[in-house]
């Protein structure tokens, strides 16, 4: 009987291997179509462009209140910090990166684990804003991701062992990785994370087999990029021509920039679209000049990292509005016309339709109820500033503690890291967004590593008294905002869309919710014991749609003190994956 | 056999208390007064890779707050061992992983008292936008030392530094992100701002005046000496000049212990009050090749008696 049982738990995961070598390799194809298949999700942002849209609509608005959880899964252990992971699904097996740079791999029809991977994190690392990761790549037999102390990792997909290591920055000089890597045509593109102070921002490309290093492209003025054949570094230009153009001194040494969200692509243009992070010194006051390319999208070519175009959406920056946020391409038409487009809801408050050829500004307008840094923006997109509006110079500070600059959305962004959606049957945005303040002064007392320093204070606090968060369905051809869902803590959740007319977002309250994509009304909430912050995705197994979703609170919203804690202050922590399914004979709704 | 088993359970009750509690729920260890003589060993906080304070020296630990701190535990009569702080963007943040919370990384991992925390009343009770007193679980106490701002320059390039002005023509070095770094790209409006050169720390500044980049280094007085007593050969020398529009021009270095362990504050406070009045921790310093000057505190309550005496003498 004993013998007979090992016997045959031997030829079934025998067989398991048999399968999963082989055929079920992740392909450039298999990443390239993401966005049209529906019984996979291989790409971070459920296809290149990130538009986070499933063709699906086995699921749909007459449905969904019959949807209904499948399995969950705790990813364990006392690391429970903010989970902010999209998962990836392939031949029925579920990545997923969870808090402190830990992957699981997950059979996604039990919910079973297959493997666990911890990175052994070194003492002495700071990370500004929690111990996060958003998520894998997968590639061949692969699964690759970014660590907290700035590594990329390759681990076999069926075993979980590693492939190979990558250091891509040096945790030391305050360097991490939080994004998920993306890969595009057998290149695997990632950026860095990395402190207030001291780092430059890059985006790298490295061989996803091997680890070798293809070409880096810094992000902020003055410095070289290269392109790497046989080991050999190759200049292949300066970022910006020439470095001084836009900075004083020799700030562009140390000019911030961080590519800290990852990226984008576009194969109708071929290019990559990364955002960039504010500039240091955070006091403006310091660095006049528009110090690119600081706060900005940028079009990269994925064959050598060359620029081909920028747009700042924050010149100067002076208010911390990292210009990170995802740019997503879409089409439309326009007398007839597609134009081929891109859009992006910017920490600032903004949101800019961009042409994704040329990187020209098409449009853009608020998409948060009030602005106070800006009147507007101009015909080019630039930002009109608005008087008195810019935090002082804390050089100027007088004994006392200044007058507080008042300013809004608040360094946390009208829209901070969490991806928003695009619609193709609606052709609306859905952006999940917050309407906070902030208050900055200078402080008349600080310290920093044993010696008197010069500080800013801040608090952010809540615009209104009964929410923070605001999903909104934008329409990026006028402006309009379609609808709107009011929640009282800040929304720190990415949103999924699909064919089925739904939008899916997770709240800090605990809740997977699902909306009607055209009236907003709510159709579909579930609470999974902690607060998601993480992104949904939906796919298809056996021919029953499923939703999956990290639950886990935590992200940079906790660490901020002020008013806003008092909202958020009892949410719990966790770190889960939960995953729903229609079940089949639901479908009709009944 | 037996008493094998008999020291498995002394083990187990001697680990079932505090300690293997706060293990399990992932906090600070309570390390009092009492706790830490009897575990015969205390945790000096002090940043790392920071000389001359605290830094690695051939792989040991040196400095003057590693002297001063194996001084502490040689009197307390416990072990010395060293709790490298790295620092964050602020001393609030220090003082919050360091001292009373522990960093969300290593939430057990906190130092029993913590070095080269500036003492200063303002801050200790500065209070937040909300009203609450913003480092309330923290004491800070026991000033031993005043810092202050310094020049060193390269004589071959400049004939003196006689005021901030000849730094619109001659190029500086400083360390990123400092109060010396924000003084030199704001003050006269942003008129030495193209002449300042930005390094990861002092040293690297002083290598740059080595290598002909740049024709002097500002940073804190010690850190100066510190550079120029290592690289004598050079002839680089401190300058003399005034600060004028720097915001704060000496600020004095203390302690900060969690605020339920004043116990421990108070013994450790006792012991360093002693070297500063009879000139041991001065000795440090000069070990070091630093100058040194007692905390204006002491220079206040020291002169009052000083003055007293003198009164009593032509008083009588």
């Amino acid at each position: 009987m004993r013998s007979n049982r090992i016997g045959m738990q031997f030829t079934a995961s025998a067989l398991a291997l048999a399968v999963s070598y082989g055929a079920n390799a992740v392909t450039d194809e298999d990443i390239m179509n993401d966005h049209m298949t529906t019984d996979d999700v291989v790409s971070y942002g459920m296809g290149l462009q990130g538009q986070r849209f499933s063709t699906l609509d086995t699921l749909n608005t007459d449905n969904v209140r019959n949807l209904q959880p499948a399995w969950a899964f705790a990813f364990g252990g006392e690391k429970m910090r903010g989970q902010e992971s999209q998962p990836m699904v392939k031949d029925g097996v579920m990545y997923v990166s969870a808090s402190y740079s830990r992957v699981y791999a997950i059979d996604a029809k039990t919910g079973e684990e297959l493997w666990q991977y911890d990175a052994r994190l070194p003492d002495g690392i700071m990370p500004c804003c929690d111990v996060i990761n958003r998520g894998v790549a997968l590639y061949d037999d692969k699964v690759i991701f970014g660590t907290l102390d700035a590594k990329l990792v390759a681990l076999n997909k069926d075993t979980g062992k590693v492939v190979w290591i990558k250091k891509v920055a040096d945790y030391q000089a305050g360097y991490s990785i939080t994004a998920a890597p993306i890969i595009v045509n057998g290149k695997l593109i990632t950026g860095v994370s990395g402190g207030e102070f001291g780092i430059v921002g890059k985006v790298e490309a490295y061989d996803p087999n091997t680890g070798e290093i293809l070409w880096t492209r810094p992000t902020v003025e003055g410095h070289m990029g290269y392109v790497y054949k046989d080991g050999e570094a190759i200049e292949n230009g300066i970022s910006g021509g020439e470095a001084g153009r836009t900075w004083p001194g020799d700030l562009w040494k140390t000019g911030g920039a961080a590519t800290w969200l990852g990226g984008t692509y576009d194969p109708v243009t071929d290019s990559l679209f990364f955002g960039t992070g504010n500039p240091a010194p955070w006091n403006s006051h310091l660095r006049p000049g528009d110090n690119l390319f600081s706060s900005s999208r940028l079009a990269i070519d994925p064959n050598d990292g060359s620029i081909k175009w920028h747009f700042q959406t924050t010149p100067h920056d002076g208010w911390d509005y990292d210009g990170v946020n995802e740019l997503i391409s879409f089409d439309y038409e326009d007398d007839g016309d597609v134009v081929h487009a891109a859009a992006t809801a910017d920490r600032n408050g903004f949101f800019y339709v961009l042409n994704r050829e040329t990187g020209d500004f098409i449009r853009g307008f608020p998409f948060v109820d009030k602005i106070t840094w800006a009147e507007g923006l101009d015909d080019n997109g630039r930002p009109i500033y608005a008087d008195g509006g810019r935090p002082g110079n804390p050089a100027d500070v007088s004994a006392d503690k200044g007058e507080p600059v008042l300013a809004q959305p608040s360094f946390l962004g009208g829209k901070n890291w969490m991806p928003m959606a695009f619609n193709q049957e609606t052709g609306l945005f859905y952006v999940p967004s917050n309407e906070w303040a902030m208050d900055i002064w200078n402080e008349p007392v600080s310290y920093k590593k044993g010696a008197a320093y010069l500080g800013a204070g801040f608090t952010i606090r809540p615009v209104n008294d009964d929410y923070i968060g605001v999903l909104r369905a934008i329409d990026p051809k006028t402006g309009e905002e379609v609808w709107r869902h009011e929640n009282r803590a800040p929304l720190w959740g990415g949103v999924m869309t699909t064919a089925g007319d739904l939008v899916f977002t997770g709240t800090p309250e605990g809740y997977l919710k699902a909306f009607d994509a055209k009236t907003g009304e709510e159709l579909y909430r579930f609470n999974t014991g902690s607060g998601v912050v993480g992104t949904p995705i939906t796919w298809e197994m056996d021919g029953e749609q499923y939703v999956s979703v990290a639950s886990g609170w935590g992200g940079a919203v906790p660490l901020w003190g002020g008013e806003v804690a008092r909202v958020v202050k009892d949410f719990n922590q966790g770190g889960m994956v939960w995953t729903f399914k229609l079940p089949s004979d639901r479908v009709a709704g009944n | 056999m037996t008493s094998m088993r008999w020291l498995t359970v002394v083990v187990l009750v001697l680990f079932s208390g505090a300690v293997w509690a706060e293990l399990v729920l992932n906090r600070p260890a309570e390390r009092s007064y009492d706790i830490v003589i009897e575990s015969g060993y205390l945790n000096v906080g002090v940043y790392e890779n920071f000389p001359p304070y605290s830094f690695l020296r051939e792989g040991e630990p040196a400095g003057v707050d590693i002297e001063l701190g194996r001084r502490i535990a040689a009197e307390l009569g416990v072990e010395f061992r060293v709790h490298w702080v790295v620092p964050d963007e602020t001393l609030e943040d220090d003082l919050r992983n360091n001292v009373w919370k522990g960093h969300y990384l290593a939430r057990t991992r906190v130092a029993d008292v913590m070095l080269r925390v500036p003492y200063d009343k303002v801050y200790a009770y500065m209070r937040d936008s909300t009203g609450e007193v913003i480092n309330e679980q923290v004491v800070l106490f026991g000033p031993y030392q005043q810092e202050q701002w310094q020049i060193a320059f390269d004589p071959e390039d400049l004939d003196a530094v006689q005021t901030m002005a000849v730094f619109q023509y001659h190029p500086i070095g400083v360390e990123i992100d400092t109060l010396p770094d924000t003084y030199l790209t704001s003050a006269f409006r942003g008129r030495l701002r193209d002449q300042t050169h930005h390094y990861r720390n002092v040293s690297d500044a002083f290598g740059a005046m080595v290598a002909g980049d740049v024709s002097a280094v500002m940073g804190m007085r010690a850190e100066i000496d510190y550079a120029l007593a290592q690289r004598g050969e050079h002839g680089f020398r401190p300058a003399s000049n005034g600060f004028p529009g720097i915001s704060k021009q000496v600020w004095d270095v203390g302690m900060a212990v969690k605020h339920t362990h004043r116990q421990l504050g108070y013994a450790i406070e006792a012991i360093v009050d002693r070297m500063v009045r009879n000139g041991e921790l001065a000795a440090i310093f000069d070990r070091y090749g630093l100058r040194y000057t007692m905390p204006g505190f002491y220079q206040e309550i020291l002169n009052d008696t000083v003055n007293e005496t003198i009164n009593v003498t032509t008083g009588g």
